[in-house]
């Protein structure tokens, strides 16, 4: 006989428990200026995760292959202490344009990697970005102080990439932790994902 | 927990035991009726919770992320032109296939695929009486705090870990 929980209010997250089926559902949120490489991300976790783990990349693009509204990918994990978790990755669409859309992914988020454009001149991008981002929570009466949260400096192989700690001082207000990432051919992208995974579930565990 | 509220509110939604079987019946019933391809009970944030129906070839998983950022999108609509509330329901037609999303309550999407050759008003009348029905029993849950650490405790986090490992290694 499965236990009865009827019900727990939990003010600063999100996530969904269906007790009888003993699942967990978190949704975690990509998010950072346009071009940045959130696409590419799910891209990269999609085409190497197990195949029987993972859903369907959808992605809803313009016709210039530019993210229109979001991309969704599903993973799941296998039993873990009896509980089957999983993680729905969304992004988000970068252009400015897009702002009300980006406002209706965020609802129901559990964790965010905010995807930093590391080159010099992507720097104002990234901040004002990372302003709607905060803008975006505080509306929601949340705030990434104290929101599971991870930033990855990504497109590293380029020359013109900024200095990290111009970049740390500039976007990383509240010392989340932070990967350099090349999410073209990986690098980073697994530890970006573990990480936000860890805050999340360490996030839930605190506020318990 | 308040399921009456909205769902940029912040609260966490768990199910319990009983109140899953609850819902599963009602939809059952309404599969019965209606005899629709696919009916699927989600949140608003577009987490599948149960479905049923006819047609097992369909991705409850995509079709309930999907329908949830319609359905949000729509909802923003709906306020531009000066609405007070989200549209009641929202009809796709297609040539084969019809959806038809409704919201029950705040927090929660009803997602029926059907035949085109099946009534509109039919469906219409049926899914109306099962989110009547959703919606009391929703509004019945009683504010009960329960420590989550059953689900998510100190070990949890370590085997998650291990699993994300071998989920790239395959």
């Amino acid at each position: 006989m499965l236990p009865d929980v009827p019900a727990f209010d939990f003010s600063f997250c999100f996530m969904f428990i269906n007790w009888a089926q003993r699942e967990i559902t978190l949704k975690i949120v990509y998010y950072g200026p346009g071009l940045s490489g959130k696409t590419t991300n799910l891209r990269y976790i999609h085409n190497n995760l197990n195949p029987s783990l993972r859903g369907d990349l959808i992605t809803l693009n313009t016709k210039e292959d530019r993210t229109l509204f979001f991309d969704f990918l599903q993973l799941e994990l296998g039993q873990i202490l009896g509980k089957k978790p999983r993680f729905n990755l969304y992004t988000v669409p970068g252009q400015v344009y897009y702002s009300q859309s980006r406002k209706i992914i965020l609802s129901g988020v559990d964790g965010i990697v905010f995807v930093v454009d590391s080159q010099i001149e992507r720097l104002e991008d990234n901040l004002d970005t990372l302003l709607d981002l905060e803008q975006n929570l505080i509306t929601m009466g949340r705030t990434l102080k104290n929101f599971p949260f991870v930033i990855q400096f990504n497109k590293w192989d380029l020359p013109n990439t900024a200095n990290i700690d111009a970049l740390q001082h500039k976007l990383n207000f509240y010392q989340a932790p932070h990967f350099k990432s090349v999410a073209t051919e990986g690098i980073g992208v697994l530890e970006t994902l573990k990480a936000i995974i860890n805050q999340v579930v360490i996030h839930i565990q605190q506020k318990v | 927990m308040n399921l009456g509220h909205g769902g940029n509110n912040g609260q966490s939604i768990v199910l319990s035991g009983e109140m899953y079987k609850a819902i599963s019946e009602i939809l059952s019933d309404l599969a019965s009726k209606t005899r629709a391809r696919a009916i699927i009970f989600s949140d608003m944030n577009g987490h599948p919770i149960t479905q049923r129906g006819t047609s097992a070839d369909i991705n409850i998983s995509n079709m309930s992320a999907l329908a949830a950022g319609g359905f949000a999108a729509t909802t923003e609509i709906a306020k531009l032109i000066g609405e007070k509330k989200q549209f009641k329901f929202i009809f796709h037609e297609g040539e084969k296939n019809n959806v038809y999303l409704s919201n029950v309550g705040d927090n929660f999407l009803l997602i029926i695929i059907f035949d085109s050759q099946t009534a509109l008003g039919m469906i219409r009348i049926y899914t109306k009486r099962a989110i009547n029905a959703l919606t009391e029993l929703i509004a019945n849950v009683t504010d009960t705090e329960q420590k989550i650490t059953q689900f998510v405790d100190v070990d949890f986090n370590k085997y998650l870990s291990e699993e994300l490992d071998k989920a790239f290694k395959f």
